[in-house]
């Protein structure tokens, strides 16, 4: 059975470009969400594999999402996805609880390397 | 306002602005995958940002804009042509994309053009974050199309509203795309504070 995948992103661009790479790589995406109130109802409906997190949303940084999520119990593996790159941003993430922190621009390519080790 | 800063802090704060310019065209060219140079990077304080906008006319220009959020106050605009957004887009998106007026279509070309800009003002953020030891981000970029004569206008409206009084602006080339866009930041005066603490 394929896995399950969320995105979060408040751009339809990136949406559509992580959405692509992660089908080809036979991933299910369930749901896409452009602001941290969606991602945050999407993910505990629909209990995704993984998540893919932007950081800086309309409404919320991906930071808030994510603690909200871990504290209602939820344990898919996120990936932050972010043009923010600053080294004490990644690690924050990574201590929240992110498996990994990927900086835009990116590759599909990477993109799926670093799905594949996370899963 | 940058005669606040002596010698060296002038030095510091221009390597600061050069790296973080240096970064926002290595993402361009990976964007793009297409070369871009850094023709030259520029600190003024004129009160026209941009001169050569001023005889543009009725032709249309893009914006895209960001702000800052964080412990430094401020904002960015990368500024396109219509004849420049054409050739970026036909060179990274699909022709369906780009030749369709659907409305997933212009938000599809309109998120393309503001990612990159968020890409590009991000890097520029990740040097200054770094080198000035600030937490500061780019909130999500917005996209306006404005008339080229009023872009000027556009830009000192955003400078009053911000209280500021620092602007460089950097202009990129792609050769091979064949578009010059503008890149100009606008800061307030706590951006020299911090240099100077830093020095």
């Amino acid at each position: 059975m394929s896995k399950k995948v969320l995105i979060v992103d408040d751009s339809i661009y990136m949406r559509s470009l992580i959405k692509s790479a992660l089908e080809e790589a036979g991933l299910e995406v369930v749901g896409e969400a452009k602001d941290g109130e969606t991602a945050i109802d999407l993910a505990l409906d629909t209990q995704p594999d993984l998540i893919t997190l932007d950081n800086i949303l309309p409404d919320m940084m991906g930071f808030e999402i994510l603690k909200v999520l871990r504290d209602q119990g939820l344990e898919s593996k996120v990936i932050m996805i972010s043009a923010v790159g600053q080294q004490t941003v990644v690690n924050k993430g990574k201590e929240l609880g992110a498996s990994e922190y990927i900086v835009k621009p990116f590759t599909s390519e990477a993109l799926i390397e670093v799905v594949n080790r996370v899963m | 306002m940058l005669d606040k800063l002596n010698e060296n802090e002038l030095e510091v704060a221009s390597k600061l602005v050069f790296d973080g310019m240096s970064m926002a065209k290595k993402s361009m060219e990976q964007i793009l995958q297409s070369p871009i140079k850094m023709e030259k990077i520029d600190w003024s304080n004129e009160d026209v940002p941009l001169p050569k906008y001023q005889d543009s006319g009725d032709q249309s220009v893009h914006v895209i804009r960001t702000n800052l959020i964080g412990e430094l106050k401020g904002t960015s605009h990368l500024i396109f042509s219509e004849d420049e957004v054409t050739k970026v887009l036909r060179a990274c998106l699909p022709s369906s994309i780009v030749d369709s007026d659907t409305p997933e279509s212009k938000m599809m070309k309109m998120g393309f053009l503001t990612e990159m800009d968020n890409m590009m003002a991000a890097a520029v953020i990740t040097e200054f974050s770094n080198f000035l030891g600030l937490e500061i981000y780019g909130h999500v970029p917005s996209l306006e199309v404005v008339k080229a004569s009023d872009l000027n206008t556009f830009i000192e409206k955003e400078v009053g509203a911000l209280d500021a009084i620092v602007h460089f602006k950097a202009l990129f080339h792609g050769q091979e795309l064949d578009i010059s866009p503008d890149f100009i930041w606008i800061f307030q005066e706590e951006f020299v504070d911090k240099i100077k603490d830093l020095v």
